[in-house]
């Protein structure tokens, strides 16, 4: 059976006579992460400050808005969508936070098409140090509104604003059976360098990401 | 995948006499090399933060056997399906299986250098399965018939020009192509509905969470979700070296692998996928295979090459080769090209088919400094060259020609004598500082001029100076 040649070989060449020592291996492991400044890049400005510079460095490509709360978010939507001259009509996942906000001007649906031009959805958290936002599967959040979309317009409540991307790790979304299907840090719209290393927009996910920041609180 | 020469140097004289190839190589390297300077110049820590790299990845390697299966019993609590494969005909066989298992007609494919490796591409093909490869540049390569010839930007062997021709050619509807936008817009409107009618999406990984279970992969344009969620089954296929501790461990690792890469904080996309798709989902896999691969990494651990298995594919090193930017990746003529490729093809296809890469190599240490795993990528080569030495893999020629310089370097006055010698010789055929061709030196003169020697040999100019100084 391969598994069992492959620890058998794994554990011949590390000269390892019985069963490792899981407790000192683990806190090995802890004390390499442990420095809190250990491999990390520099920073500068509010939380907030942060996240919008990284969001909108040209490498990222993001845009952003800031709302004073969620209920801002449908009027910014209409904003977007007339500036860019798209169809009323947006994918919008059946989040209750996102339904229960008054569209009245815009259809909404939630099955997301192939082609779908634009749709809105929720992060469940910001990470500063690289300007991304964080998705988590759910029945109320689907993956494909993700990445489907031409234009993707996302709210991130600032209150959901981590420092750095381990803050992230050490949460409390992160980790054991809690761990949704798929967890998606996006960084920026879709991009590829594959043709002469030129960056171009938009090659399968999202041309366009353009978040909406709010005080939830 | 090799490429159509057998043999090192025919592939290497073909690339040099490429008229487009040196071109299409410094756009995109030379790009990748500006774009990590600056990411790099902006972190006064890097260093440090490349100490942890290596550390992490290193107490990775040195206790691989508890993380792969404390990573196991983690994945099959998720609901996902752990196979292990010895070799790469055995990953092939159970991939192939779960897809005939799946009455798969059509498989998508986003970019993983030990699919490469293993040849999946080829067997699934062999298995009449159509075959979607949605990276852009995969996808590029496989309209084109080629193997990749980068680890990040497999298809930059390839100009505009053949892209559209590519695509003219190929796809449905094309469109104009008037620019690089447009082009990538074909593909984009070529592949849309591919993805969602995909009975099986295969990916890569670029990390194995040890105590999450969970498989993260990293890409710019989206392509692996939009592989791994529409289709019912997700096959993963991983090296086993691909693990870490735990989520905190590869985001320290993400840091340096994408700036070291593109020179970006992070990629655009990256995912840790957990199991299949859980009670409730609207997408995602009802099925999740993760296929660990060893095809001689374990050899590796126990042959001195443990410090190779550090790597995280991040192509640096390629991109600051000076041998990799004058001839390409498909001189190498193995899945992975550049100074990791030239390490990694011996221990994986054998060194006697191999043993020319590690001569290929001017020891100047740029993919080292680079690396952000520290690995000591010319002690690596040089290990190979000792061991082709050993083995009786060189040439007679080289042989007697070593025995014969031996000879002459240690017998200094015969030394000096004979350099001196070639000076005066080589400067007989210079003209203006260069030297066009000469006797023996063909296979320099081919492709570039040889600088002709301007002042004398060393033993002579440091008498001069030491003259100078008196
Ligand atoms: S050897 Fe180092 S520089 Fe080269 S690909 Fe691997 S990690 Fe990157």
């Amino acid at each position: 059976m391969s598994r069992e040649r492959i620890l058998a070989a794994a554990r011949a060449a590390l000269g390892r006579s019985g069963n490792p020592d899981a407790g000192a291996i683990r806190a090995e492991a802890a004390r390499l992460v442990a420095g809190a400044d250990r491999g990390r890049p520099p920073r500068s400005g509010t939380l907030t400050e942060r996240f919008i510079e990284r969001l909108t460095d040209p490498k990222v490509g993001g845009t952003v808005e800031q709302v004073a709360s969620l209920s801002g978010l449908p009027g910014a939507v209409r904003a977007y969508l007339f500036t860019h001259n798209l169809p009323a009509s947006i994918a919008l996942p059946p989040d209750p936070a996102l339904t229960a906000l008054d569209w009245a001007g815009i259809a909404t649906h939630h099955r997301i098409a192939t082609d779908e031009p634009v749709a809105v959805g929720l992060a469940a958290c910001g990470i500063a140090e690289s300007g991304s936002l964080v998705f988590h599967s759910a029945p109320t959040a689907p993956t494909l509104h993700n990445f489907l979309p031409l234009h993707h317009i996302v709210a991130l409540d600032t209150a959901k604003l981590l420092e750095w991307l381990e803050d992230y790790a050490t949460g409390p979304a992160c980790g054991g059976r809690a761990q949704p299907r798929n967890v998606n840090i996006v960084t920026g719209a879709s991009g590829t360098t594959d043709i002469e290393g030129r960056l171009v927009r938009g090659a399968h996910g999202p041309g366009f990401l353009h978040v909406v920041l709010f005080a939830g609180g | 995948m090799r490429a159509n020469q057998p043999n090192f140097a025919a592939r290497v004289d073909a690339a040099l006499a490429s008229p487009t190839l040196k071109t299409a190589i410094d756009r995109t390297t030379g790009t990748a090399e500006r774009n990590r300077a600056r990411a790099v110049a902006a972190w006064p820590d890097f260093q440090a933060a490349r100490d942890l790299g290596r550390d992490i990845r290193a107490h990775v390697v040195n206790n691989i056997d508890h993380y792969l299966v404390e990573f196991e019993r983690n994945a099959l609590a998720t609901g996902a399906k752990v196979h292990w494969a010895s070799t790469s005909e055995d990953a092939c066989r159970i991939v192939v299986e779960i897809c005939r298992a799946a009455e798969a007609k059509s498989v998508t494919r986003s970019k993983s250098m030990l699919g490469e490796e293993i040849g999946l591409p080829h067997a699934l093909e062999a298995a009449g399965i159509t075959r979607v490869e949605t990276d852009l540049a995969e996808h590029i390569i496989q309209l084109a018939g080629d193997p990749p010839s980068h680890i990040v930007w497999p298809a930059l062997h390839k100009t505009r020009e053949q892209v559209k021709e590519l695509f003219a050619a190929s796809h449905r509807d094309p469109g104009a192509m008037e620019d690089v936008e447009s082009m990538v817009q074909a593909a984009r409107r070529e592949l849309r509905a591919k993805f969602m009618a995909a009975d099986v999406g295969i990916s890569g990984a670029n990390f194995l969470v040890a105590d999450t279970g969970a498989v993260c992969t990293v890409t710019n344009e989206g392509n692996a979700e939009l592989t791994t969620t529409p289709p019912r089954v997700h096959i993963v296929t991983a090296g086993i070296e691909k693990l870490v501790p735990s989520t905190t461990h590869a985001m320290a690792l993400l840091r340096l692998l994408v700036r070291s890469a593109t020179g970006a904080e992070l990629t655009q996309y990256t995912t840790f996928h957990t199991g299949p798709k859980q009670p409730g989902d609207l997408d995602g896999p009802d099925e999740f295979h993760i296929v660990l691969v060893d095809n001689g990494r374990t050899n590796m651990l126990a042959d001195g090459l443990a410090e190779m298995l550090r790597c995280i594919r991040c192509g640096a090193c390629l991109n600051h080769c000076v041998v990799y930017r004058n001839i390409g990746g498909h001189a190498y003529g193995g899945t992975y090209p550049g100074p990791m490729g030239s390490v990694l093809t011996p221990a994986l296809d054998g060194l006697p088919a191999a043993r020319d890469l590690a001569h290929a190599c001017t020891l100047n240490g740029s993919c080292q400094e680079v690396c952000p795993v520290r690995i000591p990528l010319p002690t690596l080569l040089r290990g190979w060259r000792d061991r082709s030495w050993r083995e009786g893999l060189e040439p007679s020629s080289v042989r007697t020609a070593l025995g014969l310089w031996k000879f002459v370097a240690t017998r200094p006055w015969l030394y000096r004598l004979a350099t001196a010698a070639a000076v005066r010789g080589m400067r007989l055929f210079a003209k203006r500082g260069w030297i066009e061709a000469m006797p023996l030196a063909g296979g320099w003169t081919r492709h570039r001029g040889l600088p002709a020697p301007s002042g004398g040999t060393f033993m002579q100019q440091y008498q001069a100076q030491k003259r100078k100084a008196r």
